[in-house]
């Protein structure tokens, strides 16, 4: 049996930038429609890298597909520089933590960490040492000898984490880890994987639905919808210049106008709201003038009372309902007749109190409302 | 307790008395048999006189050990075939995602829906007739096999189907071939419905009579010698002689239930 691992020593051989690469995959369950559409994404080595979308996004499929448990209808994925379509997953060294931990519910926690060891022949003194190692990195030095019902979720995950690394791989699988904990545990257990990731520096890849995980963690995320990325970018290039309508919805709280585009002067998109207000914004994702499109604006960078000289076009809103969260004001308003606008006032001196039926102005840097598809 | 008022005592006594009935209809013939297998006066036994003598008799009928040397290799054989092939079928079921599922499901379990003596007379017309082949031992092993195939099947898919597979993924993806996957993650797991597969089989085949009889050819076994014995009259060896084989069944429930008991045997997986 070849060691699932020399694909490390074969490492010099190919200087590739990139440590996985998928290139035009297309993935078909039942020949009719494809569940993942012309996929293209290269992972440097060392990045962490979150797949993140709704369900039947395709991103798990994406995962499967990498780790070896599906095949890629069309296409192909690539591996430290070698195509990996047709290496089964035993032989494709790779860690890997899934979605209920998929513990080995008849060995210890011991006997589970040294499993992905014994497979590959290790000396029994080594794979000890190993699995010592390993549960003192997860914190659950103590917990050898019990069995996985025996522990809580939480130490569980942790298992399941020191198992996907206890062998060393370069490359980590994660598929919806943290799903099953509840919310303080999970921002915990964010931290200490993102802490693992710097200390270790494997190349990881992370499935989530939970956009907050997402931005927490990665280097990058790619937003999945419909089967395509939507946007592969940085989590805050991702939330403050989000590409496209779906993206600005679905990562962060967002702000939506409709309207048509009059004309586009360089970057500058003139806008003429539904109720007739006309306002400018960044040109991102439109076709030209006389087309539809959709304005996204962060609810934190509206402008209450704008100094007309800072912000080209003000437009008037009703204020609807005010909820006090003491570092800020959460303002629901009716703008351009969307009565959801959310704009977040920040508690700092200065700022005057808004009053429930109260007409105001707002406004906004043109930077801040993107002009975005309408579809 | 709190107070139960005489109503719920009436319901809970009917209850009782309902289900004490109902043991008795099932046991009293199998106990009697048991019973008469220990006097003398076997046609009238009352007031009993107790021997042993049916038993030492049975001991020196050369043809009783031949049948249950019979019996037991029937059962065993039985056991293997139908069990190997059970979980096999289970896991491909199980794993493999057709649409044909449902068929394949029904396929694999219409013979529980045949009555035994049509499975013993046509697999003896297709071996004898189409194949040329004699009755023996091989034959009505694997006779016996299509029945208690189908209810090994089931018993093993009962519990599969609450398997969770990505401990299968899991294993592979750290770097365990797919036998090894199976031998040291998934048997491990789901073994005592394998287990009890391969008991509810043996026992099937070895207490089986309307499959054995016609394709044993002149092969005694144990239920072959009792319905023979029922021809010619019945004697009272054969009350010892069911006496016996019911031990035998009861000895080996016994075994599983202290070894459930004591946790040896785990039936069902513990979920987490």
């Amino acid at each position: 049996m070849t060691p699932p691992d020399n694909s490390r020593r074969k490492k010099p051989m190919n200087s590739e930038p990139f440590h996985v690469r998928f290139k035009n995959v297309q993935k078909s369950y039942d020949g009719l429609t494809l569940v993942v559409k012309d996929l293209n994404l290269d992972i440097g080595k060392g990045e962490f890298v979150t797949m993140l979308g709704p369900s039947g996004s395709g991103k798990t499929t994406c995962l499967m597909m990498l780790a070896g448990f599906e095949s890629a209808t069309h296409g192909e994925i690539v591996l430290n520089g070698r195509p990996i379509n047709n290496i089964p997953p035993h032989k494709r060294g790779i860690g890997m933590v899934f979605q209920n931990y998929a513990l080995f519910p008849h060995m210890t926690v011991a006997e589970n960490l040294s499993f992905p060891l014994a497979v590959r022949k290790m000396p029994k003194d080594k794979i000890s040492q190993k699995v010592g190692q390993a549960l003192e990195m997860v914190q659950m030095g103590e917990f050898g000898d019990r069995y996985p019902a025996q522990l809580s979720g939480g130490q569980q995950q942790r298992i399941a984490l020191a198992r996907a690394l206890v062998f060393d791989p370069e490359l980590v699988l994660m598929d919806e880890p943290l799903g099953a904990l509840d919310k303080q545990l999970r921002e915990q257990m964010q931290f200490e994987i993102k802490h693992i990731h710097q200390q270790l520096g494997v190349t990881m890849v992370y499935v989530t639905h939970d956009q907050s995980e997402a931005l927490t963690m990665s280097d990058r995320i790619a937003v999945f919808n419909d089967g395509i990325i939507q946007q592969l970018a940085s989590p805050d290039d991702l939330y403050e210049r989000p590409e496209n309508r779906f993206v600005a919805q679905f990562i962060g709280e967002n702000n939506e106008l409709g309207g048509t585009v009059d004309a586009i002067d360089g970057d500058i998109a003139r806008v003429t709201l539904d109720n007739g207000d006309k306002v400018s914004a960044l040109a991102v994702n439109i076709e030209g003038a006389g087309a539809r499109t959709m304005l996204s604006i962060r609810p934190e960078r509206v402008i209450i009372d704008p100094d007309e000289s800072r912000v080209p076009q003000a437009i008037g809103g009703l204020v609807k309902e005010l909820i006090y969260l003491g570092d800020h004001i959460r303002c629901r308003m009716t703008v351009a007749g969307n009565d959801e606008f959310i704009v977040k006032v920040p508690n700092a001196p200065g700022n005057r109190r808004l009053k429930v039926g109260e007409k105001i102005r707002i406004g906004w840097i043109t930077e801040d409302c993107r002009a975005l598809d309408a579809a | 307790m709190a107070a139960v008022s005489r109503k719920e005592w009436a319901v809970v006594g009917t209850q009782a008395g309902m289900l004490g009935i109902l043991y008795i209809f099932l046991y009293l013939p199998i106990f009697f048999i048991i019973f008469v297998s220990f006097v003398d006066n076997t046609v009238w036994p009352f007031p009993p006189e107790w021997t042993l003598k049916w038993y030492q008799r049975l001991t020196i009928m050369s043809d009783f050990h031949e049948g249950f040397k019979n019996s037991f290799l029937l059962g065993l054989g039985t056991a293997c075939i139908s069990t190997f092939f059970a979980g096999i079928a289970a896991i491909g079921l199980l794993k493999y995602r057709t649409r044909w599922r449902g068929v394949l499901a029904v396929i694999y379990l219409s013979p529980l829906f045949v009555a035994g003596l049509l499975i013993g007379i046509s697999t003896l017309m297709f071996n004898r007739n189409i194949l040329g082949l004699h009755g023996t031992l091989t034959s009505a092993i694997l006779a016996n096999s299509t029945q208690a195939m189908a209810f090994a099947f089931l018993v093993i898919l009962a519990q599969l189907a609450r398997y969770d597979w990505r401990m299968d993924e899991a294993a592979m993806v750290f770097g365990a071939r797919p036998l090894r996957t199976f031998w040291e993650v998934t048997l491990p797991t789901i073994w005592p419905s394998v287990f009890g597969a391969f008991l509810i089989s043996f026992i099937l085949a070895f207490n089986n009579l309307e499959i054995s009889f016609y394709n044993l050819g002149a092969i005694p076994t144990l239920p072959t010698i009792a319905w023979g014995t029922l021809r010619h009259g019945i004697e009272p060896e054969l009350y010892a002689l069911a006496s016996v084989i019911n031990f035998l069944v009861f000895f080996i429930l016994i075994i599983l239930f202290f070894l459930i008991r004591l946790g040896f045997v785990r039936l069902g997986y513990r979920e987490q």
